[in-house]
Parts: C-alpha cells; structure tokens; sequence
C-alpha cells in the first residue's frame, strides 16, 4: 500500500502564525530519528513542529522521479547525486574529499576538514534525510557492543544493554520493514524474542553470494588463539520482501510502499535494482518520507521546511532551551530569508550526529563536560579487489545482499577492531568506478564498439568481486566536529569542522582485513587486483603498508550517551545532561560505532526517547501545585524508565 | 428474465477459464500504451496505466486460483488464450474493439470502456438474452453464446452464484489441491494480495475483489480499503485531477496530474508481424519479443499448475519482456510512415495448431477484421 503525503503538508504551516505556538515539541530535522519521534508524539496527540532544512516540496511519486532522472543524467553516481545542490541547505559531498596537508584544512566542501585522514563521509539535507541515500543494512549492534570498555578496554560503555534495547529494535525493525530471518541473525549473542519474527521474510543471497559462499563457507580463521570457521550470511535489510504470515502473531505484515500526496501503486517488492545507494528507483527501500507521511497525518504535526537551525536559546538561570531561532529561507538558492523562532515544552535535535554539534556549538553550547562534538565516529572502509575464476553474475541483485559477520565480536577486540565484511552484488563500483570505468576502458583502450563491446563488458563485470570491510572506529575525544565564525555557509551559518584520524586499534583491524581478504582471494582461486593509490585522498600508512580508508556515513559519537553527566552529553534518554527539555538524538548519542550500521539503532534509540518525552511532558505539564509557603514545586523529577 | 447457467462444475470450469481470458486479454494493450510513453515523462499516466496492469495480473492471478481450488488446470498457451489485436472484449461486448495503441486520447477512451462500471437494470436481472439488451453487452456466458451479462462485475456475480449453487449440490467442490494456491508470499502489489482459495468463503472474496477493483461495483468510486477503482484512474486522466476520498465522480479535487500527450513514441497500431520488412533486425526483435511473451506465459502455466514459487522468476522475466518492447517502440517501422514497431502479441509461437475443445468452448477469443 502506498503512503499518503498530506497534499499541502509541506507548506501547510505558516511560520510566521507557528512562532507564536508554543509547541509540545519542536524537532530540528526530518529525518529518520525526527520522523519518527514526530511520529510518535504526534500519535499521542501532542503538537509537534519539525524544522528541516531541505526544501520543502510535499513528497509525491513524480517529485521522487525527479531524484531518478538527476541520477540517471549525472555524470557522476555519488551518493548525492540524486539530489539538488541548495545554497543554503548544503550537503557534504564525497566528490569533495581532497588530500589534506598538515596546517592546510580542505574547505573545498560543505564540511571543512582539518585531517589529519581526509574522509568523503556525507549525509543528506532533503526531507527524508540520508536515508534517502543509505543502502538499507539494519543489522542491530551485538550485545558486546554495549560494553567495550567493560570486556575489551576499548571505546564507552553505554548506560544501555541490548536487553534494554530489544523491545525497540523488534519495534525499529517494524518502522523500517526489515526483511530478515531470525536463523541467520541469530549469532554473536545477538538473541531474539521466543516467536519473534522480522516482518517480512529474509531477501535472497545473490549469485555471487552464493559462489563466494561455496568456497568460503567453513573457512578456518584463527585469531588471538581462538579458531572460527567464516559463513556467507545473508544482511538484514529494510527493503520490502516477502511479508512474514506469522509477523506479530500471525497479524502478518503490510508492506509500505511509495509515498505520494496522490494514490499510487510502487514500493510494494525489492526488484534487485543495483542503485540502492543513491535512490531505490522503484521506494522498495524504506526512506523516513515513509515516516513522515505517517507523522503528517496528524494534525497535531506541522512542518516548516527551508528552515535550517540557526542558534538554541537558552535561559541561563534553568538551562533550559526557549527557542530555537532559525533562518527560513524563500528561495532554494536565493540569498533572502526570513529570521523566525520556534518555541516548545521540549525540543529535539534530530538532525545528525555532525548537524547537531554544529547547531549546539554554534549557539555558544559546549555542555559542561565538554564533550559536545567529540568522540565523533564513522566506520572506516577498507575495500579489496579481485576477478573471480568463473563468471558470478556480478551486477544482478541488490548493491549488497550478504556478508562475513564472524569477525564482528570476539576476545580480540581487545587488541584491535573488529568488522563485518560486505560482498558487493556492484563489482569493483566502489573502489574503481564499474562498471562505467571498463566501459570507458574498452571503448577508449580498447576501441570496441556493438557486440563485441557489450560482450567486452559482461566479461570484465561479471566476474568482479569486491570485498569491503567494515571496521569499528572507538571513541576518541579528538575526532571531534567544532565551528569557527571564520567559515559560515551561505545563510550565515557556521559549517562544521571536522578532526578526524584513526587509531592504531583501528589500523590494526585494517591491516588483518587486507590479510584476511588476500587469504579469502586465495581460496576462491580469485585473481587479487587491489592496489592502494598512495596518491588517494585517504591513504594511511600502518605498520609500512599503505591502505586506502573511506568513509562510511555512519555518523555517531558527538554527544555521547552516559550515566554521568561530567563523562557524557546526554542520558540514556538521550536528553541534554545540562539543558533537561532538549533532547540531542541520533547516532551521536551512540557511545560505540562497532559494526552495525547505525540507522536500526537509530530508529530503535528514538522509539525508546519517546516514551521518556511523553512522560516528560506529562509529568510537566501537570498543573503546578503551590505549596504551603507559597513558592512553587521544584521541576519534576528525572523520569526512570 | 433468465435463470442460472451455472448447473454444475464443468459450468463453473469453463466461466473461470473465461474469466482468465478476459483478465489477461487487457494487459497486452496495458503495457504497449505504457511502454510507448518517453522514458521519464508523463509520470502520472504512465504509473495510472502501470497499476492497472499489475492489478490485472493480480486478477489473472485470483481467477486461477479459483479455477485451481476447484481442481481445474488454468492454462494460458491454450490457443486463442491471446487474443489478436484488434479484438471485441474476450466477452462479447459489441459497441467498441480494443486495439493496441500508443498512449493518447483514444486509447485512454478504450481504457475507460474496458474499465467501465454498469449496472443491471433490474435487480435480478443480471444475464440478458443479448436481443433484449439496448445497448452493447460486455460478457457472454461462456455455457450460452447467446446470453450476454450486462457487465464485468456481473459476470462475475453470476459465478459467485453459482459457486454457492453447485457447492450446495457438490461439497466435494473444493477439491483442489491447497499446494497449487498462489499466496501472497508469492504474489504481491500494491494493490492488494493474493488470496489463497479453499473454500467458498475465500473464492467469493477473490472473485469480488476482482469485481471491486475493476470498476467500482457499488461502492462508488473507491472501494472500502480506500483503493480507486481503474475506471476512475483512468478517468482522472481524462479530467486532469486526481480524486480524493469522498470526491464526486466528475469532479475530482486532488492534485493535478501533468500530462504531454506528445511525449510518446507513436507505435503503429496493433501492429502486426507482417507490417515488419522481411528478414529484417526489427522484425527479429518482433518475433523474439512473441517468443518469450509465450515462454513466459508457460511460466505462468507451470507457476499455476503446482509450482507457485515460480512467480519469483516471472521478475526477471518481466524485466525481459520490458526490454523486449523498449527495443521495439524506439525504432521507426521501415514503411509505415514514420510510425514506430510495437509489439504484436501474436501468439503461439513455434507450436503445432490443435484447436483444444474445451477451449473453443470456453474460453476463445473472438477476433475482428482488421
């Protein structure tokens, strides 16, 4: 079934009527986290105003396709190459990524970047957010994940554990549609409730998945004195499959298709389309518009979009945020704006896990731990090439439909980083550009042309097999997202600054994957091309050996989670230690990246903050009783879950 | 006023093998109105003619599913299963033909007159003697040519009844195997799932679902899960707005649809192999597109015959097929004055000519002159 945008939705509410609302809650961004808060308050009656930052066109099928036909026209396929270039909602792009030279920062892109590892990691400013974008793994983090300082030394303990976590991933798992079954997810202490199912039923291993799986299945690999045996695995994904009859009981599950303000009929089923990342041409990927057409329905829920967050306010006296003050610009790439105030019982930022620093920093909020922006965290991607003996049908499928997980958790991690390994169904795209850089290649070297060039083709592609390695990155206080009025983008806003480099922990989880790549080669009888580029943007050198690092959209770490408010930014709440009707919520509330891919734990974060919202606002919105001498209550108590 | 056709499960066999015809004989003109739209353009009719072809095969779908739960065999590589273009409604209805043509104004006409809702104009009075009806009648009775229904949606109507007739007779009626059954694990769109039939119930479900989708029945124009029926998707495309819940039938006050009429490839209609130049590529490409129309036709024979799971591959093989028509309708066809080659759908291909009985009885499709 289709899901209905409100038609109007996106320009229904008039910012100038909505400063004067005092809001429930007012949440900075429309992405996954914010959709799905709005999602829920707005559920529970209360009134909600989304601020987002991209422009705000309502979304509609034929607004979708004019992403698809950006992609399908752009010469370059990068991740946000769907997406229309706004002045004053700028992107990061990796296109932007650029060598940096000590004292030199790059500020060539939206973020500017000190280095010293130069990273191309973006996120997405249009309704919807990175998921837009995001290729749609939804594994959920290992229960180890929870306490890597704990078990390995490593990293932050979180104030959470998977336990407490579960009920909201089964629920994140619902939000998103995951097609998964529990048999293959079951591992590494992950565990599920007795009769759980994913709503809909696990998506096929490709081709290529299963010849790689062929030979690799029961590879022996022993690591810190403990022997395991590798297995091809297929990857939980929120993407629309075959719904599970026994979902929920026996309930079963209704696939959510397209969203548009008008009834149509796309989405329903995962065709194997290999551009999930960028855009799912057919919205058979779950993206928060999916989300947010939902949270729109309500008429509690209002959304002001060109509104990009411009500074928090706070009373110095409380702590306590009053407004947030943001520029509501007329014209995608006009230079006019208009300055408007957005006022709430609570406030969220929803935007992410660099916006959201930016945003606190930018208005003068450090938090008294000093933590606001550090930690940040991505995964670093270590690829690996090879050619197949044998033709694998390279290309048909999904970008990535199975992976080695056994590395994810272990007594190693105590040494050096752990990391899933993803087989890419997209060939040597990655690393080297196919397959449009052997079409070039056959055409300019080769001077091929007609059948033979289309034979040319099949022959290099469907034999590529890409490796790449996921590797957990741990906290690090001086990775760090800050702001310097010295750059601002075009509205004025100061654009983040990003530190970042990889420790040796890291480094050494890289150079076993290059090991263990060149091992897993070896027995496929694959033919190893990789060769790192000393001359890339993201090559670090370890132990004498170079490798090329990339990014991984897997923003996390900028205003950790804790039990203490002098070593964290927020509780386990996500809600602001210092300014207590703010909630900061994302990945940067994540103490570890590990190895999952953030955005089910996300989801899941957010679905449990907003039960500790509704009963904030319940407990403070109560009537204010007097008491016998007159001067009124204290602010109610911490709210426990 | 006439009494049942429906007497026994033979009767029932040969309505439900009609049923399938009809349901697949509006898909072929579907999909070359579809395909025949530019790439990236005209978004809203392309997806309003796209859904409609999807929901048809969900139709084609519940139709076996009947059939099968009855311990009939569904079989589409039957002769005359495909009709030849241009062609009266498998059904017998008189006062237009359905022809293969690019998107424009006249094929969007024809759209609405496959689509269209009626109404017997007496209660009871579902199955005509063809003399006493004023106007052209859609459906003839598959058991007596010379009964026409005065609609779809009561063709069908006369099948539930007769489900409920014969099963009171026969209790062993459903007696198919429940393995043969398409699931909605197998079978999915937007527009609703399939519905596994082994009963009376569930086959009364299929079968008004069918009905529901199609044209409205009497629910007006949105059926009760709040899906607009295809006589008005199409029809928002004569009106230019997309309708809203609760919207009066000519006026509809959604969102404007955008539509070129000019962004279209301008195949030649109902094309026919013999328009295509002798030994040449394109008619090579014409000839291939038949024959994994009809490969994929068999598909669907041995995925409703006992293998449902096979609905799995008819997505590559859709994929193919789509190629196939996008090779076609970009190339002009050498001789018809600039108009563009279309598929033709003529099918069998590359099989031996034994008329089936039943079939001729049953289920054949009655083609027009040209």
């Amino acid at each position: 079934m289709y899901v209905k945008f409100p038609e109007g939705a996106a320009k229904r509410t008039d910012a100038a009527a909505a400063a004067d609302v005092l809001y429930d809650a007012v949440i900075v961004g429309g992405g996954v986290a914010g959709a799905i808060i709005a999602s829920r308050l707005g559920a529970a009656g209360k009134s909600v105003l989304i601020l987002e930052a991209g422009p705000g066109e309502d979304i509609t099928l034929k607004g979708y396709e004019d992403y698809l036909d950006r992609f399908y026209s752009a010469t370059s396929k990068d991740n946000q190459s769907p997406y229309p270039v706004v002045a004053n909602a700028p992107m990061p792009r990796g296109t932007d990524a650029r060598r940096i030279f000590p004292g030199v920062p790059n500020t060539l892109g939206y973020i500017v970047q000190n280095g010293p590892l130069a990273t191309d990691t973006t996120y997405t400013r249009v309704l919807g957010g990175t998921t837009m974008h995001w290729e749609g793994k939804t594994p959920r983090m290992l229960p180890e994940d929870f306490r890597t300082r704990t078990l390995y030394g490593e990293g932050a303990d979180w104030p959470l554990t998977y336990d407490d976590l579960a009920p909201y991933y089964n629920e994140a798992e619902f939000e998103l549609g995951v097609s998964a079954d529990v048999e293959d997810q079951s591992y590494l202490g992950v565990a599920f409730d007795e009769d759980y199912v994913f709503p809909m039923k696990g998506l096929p291993l490709s081709y290529l998945d299963r010849m790689v799986a062929k030979d690799v299945d029961g590879m022996p690999v022993e690591l810190d004195g403990v022997r395991r045996e590798l297995h091809v695995r297929p990857w939980p994904q929120a993407r629309n499959g075959i719904p599970n009859p026994a979902y929920n009981g026996g309930q079963g599950y209704v696939p959510r298709g397209a969203v548009s303000t008008y009834q149509v009929e796309v989405g329903g089923r995962c065709q194997g389309n290999n551009n999930c990342v960028p855009l799912c041409p057919v919205q058979a990927k779950y993206n928060a518009g999916k989300t947010l057409a939902v949270a729109l329905q309500s008429p509690h829920v209002h959304m002001v979009a060109q509104a990009v967050a411009y500074k928090v306010h706070v009373d110095h006296d409380t702590g306590r945020v009053t407004e947030i003050e943001y520029r509501h610009y007329d014209q995608p790439d006009g230079t006019g704006f208009t300055t408007r105030r957005a006022r709430g019982r609570l406030f969220v930022l929803a935007a992410n896990a660099v916006e959201n620093p930016r945003l606190m920093l930018a208005s003068g909020l450090n938090s008294s731990s000093g933590l606001m922006g550090r930690n940040f965290m991505d995964h670093a991607y270590l690829l690996a090439w090879a050619l197949l003996p044998e033709v694998a049908g390279t290309f048909r499928g999904t970008n990535c439909t199975g992976g080695i997980t056994d590395l994810r958790g272990g007594g190693f991690r105590s040494r050096q980083a752990a990391f899933a390994i993803d087989i890419h169904n997209d060939g040597w795209g990655w690393a080297r550009g196919a397959p449009m850089t052997d079409l070039v290649d056959l055409v300019d070297a080769g001077g091929r042309y007609g059948e033979s060039l289309r034979q040319g083709l099949v022959d290099r592609v469907s034999r590529q097999l890409q490796l790449a390695f996921m590797i957990e990155v741990p906290a690090n206080p001086s990775n760090r997202v800050t702001v310097d009025p010295a750059y601002t983008d075009h509205l004025g806003n100061m654009r983040p600054i990003l530190s970042y480099d990889l420790p040796d922990y890291t480094m050494r989880g890289v150079a076993y994957a290059r090991q263990l790549s060149k091992q897993i080669f070896a027995r496929l009888g694959a033919e190893d091309h990789t060769q790192y580029d000393p001359d890339f943007w993201g090559y670090a050198v370890y132990g004498g050996e170079g490798y090329e690092i990339r990014g991984g959209n897997h923003l996390a770490g900028t205003h950790m989670m804790g039990g203490d408010p002098k070593t964290s930014v927020v509780d386990a709440n996500q809600r602001s230690w210092d300014h207590r009707n703010l909630y900061l919520v994302g990945g940067g509330s994540m103490p570890t990246v590990s190895t999952s891919n953030v955005t089910l734990t996300i989801a899941a974060l957010c679905l449990r903050s907003t039960h500790a919202m509704l009963a904030q606002l319940a407990s403070e919105s109560a009537p204010i009783k007097i008491t016998a001498t007159g001067a009124t209550q204290d602010r109610p108590q911490e709210v426990a879950l | 006023m006439t009494g049942s056709t429906i007497d026994n499960r033979h009767d029932l066999i040969e309505y439900l093998h009609r049923a399938m015809v009809l349901e697949h004989a509006t898909i072929p003109p579907y999909l070359t109105a579809y395909y025949s739209i530019h790439p990236t353009t005209n978004s809203d009719a392309a997806h309003i003619i796209r859904v409609v072809a999807v929901e048809e095969m969900l139709h084609l779908t519940l139709a076996a599913n009947v059939l099968n739960a009855i311990g009939g065999k569904p079989r589409l590589t039957r002769h005359g299963f495909v009709p030849s273009y241009p062609t009266y409604l498998p059904d017998g209805e008189r006062d237009f033909t359905v022809d293969l043509r690019p998107f424009s104004h006249r094929a969007v006409e024809t759209f609405c007159k496959i689509e269209r809702p009626a109404m017997a104009p007496r209660g009871s009075a579902r199955l005509l003697p063809v003399s006493d009806l004023a106007r052209p009648s859609l459906v003839t009775s598959p058991v007596d040519e010379g009964l026409r229904f005065y609609s779809i949606g009561e063709f069908y109507a006369e099948i539930i009844e007769g489900l409920e007739t014969v099963a009171a007779k026969e209790p062993d009626l459903f007696r198919g195997d429940p393995a043969r059954q398409v699931g909605p694990e197998h079978f999915y769109s937007g527009g609703g799932s399939a519905i596994r039939v082994t009963d009376l119930a569930s086959a009364r479900r299929a079968l008004r679902f069918i009905a529901d989708q199609g044209e409205g029945f009497d629910h007006g124009i949105h059926d009760e899960d709040g899906e607009l029926a295809h006589y008005y998707r199409f029809r928002q495309l004569q009106l230019g707005r997309y309708y809203q819940v609760d919207d009066d039938p000519e006026h509809p006050t959604g969102p404007e649809l955008g539509i070129d009429w000019k962004a279209v490839y301008d195949v030649k209609v109902s094309a026919r192999l013999s328009d295509y130049p002798v030994d040449s590529e394109l008619a090579a490409v014409a000839r291939d597109f038949n024959a994994d129309y009809w490969e994929f036709l068999g598909l669907l024979d041995d995925a409703f015959n006992g293998e449902p799971s096979l609905l799995q591959e008819a997505i590559w093989h859709m994929f193919r097929l789509r190629d196939g028509i996008n090779r076609l309708v970009r190339n002009p066809l050498p001789g018809s004055d600039g108009l563009h080659a279309a598929p033709t759908f003529e099918m069998p291909v590359g099989v031996e000519s034994t008329p089936d009985v039943s079939l001729t009885a049953g289920g054949a499709v009655e083609a027009v002159t040209r």
